[in-house]
């Protein structure tokens, strides 16, 4: 029982940070049809934004995370969206889609080319103490990445329900058209969409890096796991994409300990394929009502 | 043009991609009446909309409202001038509430400090939405989303509504009470552009009609004129109109 409260809280950690990136998947798609196959890549880089601030300009920690925030909002955000989404989501959703496959790979093998191909340990934001409550040994850096992850969704979820330019995201999202038409500046709100991800994505980066190592091919499993929790919870919906994210972490886990080892990485696959077969809106997903 | 025109439309060409939907269409709007637009189905009601609330630009040709040329101007300029759009079909926000729904009216609201006071406003009058605000928009009646529509198409106290089929989909009941709605706001100043495809019945409460055809105006004249013109039968029966045969 202590062995299984340890794995779920570790799963909890993990699915917090898949989190993250889900919504960030979502979010995208609601507002602009993106569906950024270089979500992964996006979670990847911001750890090496930090990296070369400490080892190259010798900055230190606090100060480099805050230079991968920013640096995220301006590549992964702003560039994206202007470099890449812009001129082509004119021609549709599937060109898009291919061209951010070549984004995960260029972003990929830029670092490696870069930076380095070796796995980079990485600083974390809490001590490494290991707490026994009531006999289940919990690691203090499991809570914190917990408490940090869930504090930027509770901050975000407040941001887009509580103050008018989040209900103008929300509404940009829902119905771009009547958006428009009520005077919402769309362009404004997709740009604050693109920024957000960015956010989420250098989060998510500076909370996983000391768990796996800051590595180059890291977008590969993290960007599988944002796109099942996303589509899992449910594709248009971010509270889902929460659910998706955190069912994922606790399934991987449970998985890695129970089932096998190996075989861990097929569990979040196989409950993508029952939910697409069973549920396929997701979780927590709304249909999709399409005029023909 | 006389000084009861609020809105004209002069020689308008739009349309999407290759697609010319409006043709050449030349028409007068006049101000503080209900004016509806019939026309067979791919006519450029819809368009023409479009077009006047600069969703769509126009290839050629000139819009004016209220006295200044709108033909280039964008959605948010054509709110600030005091016009609003109310499209075909459901236009709210599904998972926003009521009042957050009504609220999204004022974003184009100059002075922000009365948008408070404009949604008490709306709920007054319709009170259906006091009752249901703090509920998401989607479990409101088809009648009820088209009346918070209208409610916040109303929030920036518009000069001209366009308004696109609100009877789609609604009972006979709630139809008329839409009807009544338009009927009130033109009493109080408001003009009303109104597109029906129950055209009859929608004649019946207009000032004037505005009969379309192949992207051109091809009547129009007070509504009771239009109701009997024998050329109405024949253009929905099929078999169109002689060209242009504008009745000032």
């Amino acid at each position: 029982m202590a062995d299984f409260l340890q794995l779920l809280i570790s799963g909890l950690a993990t699915g917090a940070i898949y989190a993250l990136a889900a919504i960030g998947f979502t979010l995208l798609w609601q507002t602009s049809q993106t569906i950024n196959f270089a979500q992964g890549e996006f979670v990847m880089l911001p750890a090496f934004f930090a990296l070369v601030a400490m080892t190259w300009l010798g900055l230190p920690f606090a100060v480099a995370v805050v230079i991968a925030i920013v640096c995220s909002m301006l590549v992964l955000g702003l560039m994206f969206k202007v470099v890449v989404v812009q001129p082509l989501i004119k021609q549709g959703v599937l060109p898009l889609v291919i061209s951010t496959i070549a984004l995960s790979v260029l972003l990929k093998e830029g670092v490696k080319d870069v930076y380095s191909a070796e796995a980079q340990p990485f600083p974390t934001l809490f001590p490494d103490v290991t707490l026994s409550v009531a006999g289940v040994a919990v690691s203090l850096a499991q809570v914190g990445v917990l408490v940090v992850a869930f504090g930027t969704i509770v901050a975000l979820q407040w941001f887009l329900g509580a103050t008018r330019i989040g209900r103008q995201m929300q509404a940009t999202a829902q119905n771009p058209t009547v958006a428009r038409i009520l005077g919402v500046p769309v362009e404004r709100m997709i740009l604050y969409t693109f920024l957000i991800n960015a956010v989420l994505a250098a989060m998510a980066s500076i909370l996983i890096s000391p768990i796996y190592l800051a590595k180059f091919s890291n977008g590969e499993s993290l960007g599988l796991a944002a796109f099942v929790a996303a589509i899992v919870g449910g594709f248009n919906q971010v509270r889902g994409a929460i659910v998706g994210g955190l069912l994922i972490g606790v399934v991987d886990n449970l998985a890695a300990a129970y089932v096998s080892t190996s075989y861990r990485q097929a569990v979040p696959l196989i409950l993508l394929v029952a939910i697409i077969l069973f549920r396929p809106q997701g979780l927590l997903g709304r249909r999709e009502e399409r005029a023909v | 043009m006389g000084a009861d025109t609020i809105l004209t439309l002069d020689n308008v060409v739009s349309g999407y991609g290759k697609m010319t939907i409006l043709n050449g269409t030349t028409a007068a709007i006049r101000r503080a009446a209900i004016t509806t637009v019939i026309g067979p189905n791919g006519a450029g009601k819809s368009t023409m909309f479009k077009t006047v609330f600069g969703l769509l630009g126009a290839r050629t040709g000139r819009i004016t409202f209220d006295g200044a040329d709108t033909t280039r101007c964008t959605p948010r300029q054509m709110l600030d001038r005091g016009m609003c759009y109310v499209p075909q079909g459901r236009n709210i926000f599904p998972e926003l509430s009521v009042r957050h729904n009504l609220e999204l009216g004022g974003v184009a609201m100059p002075d922000q400090s009365r948008l408070g006071a404009r949604i008490e406003a709306m709920m007054a009058r319709f009170p259906i939405l006091r009752e249901k605000a703090a509920a998401q928009a989607s479990t409101l009646s088809g009648g009820q989303q088209k009346l918070l529509e209208v409610a916040r198409g109303l929030l920036l106290d518009p000069k001209l509504m366009l308004i696109d089929e609100p009877s789609i989909g609604l009972s006979p009941l709630m139809v008329q009470e839409v009807f009544a709605i338009l009927k009130d706001l033109r009493d109080k100043g408001v003009t009303i552009l109104l597109i029906e495809q129950n055209a009859k019945q929608a004649l019946e409460m207009s000032d004037y009609g505005l009969v379309l055809e192949q992207g051109q105006a091809r009547i129009e004249d007070a509504a009771g004129n239009v109701l009997s013109d024998p050329r109405i039968a024949q253009l929905f029966l099929g078999g169109g109109l002689a060209p242009a045969q504008q009745v000032a």
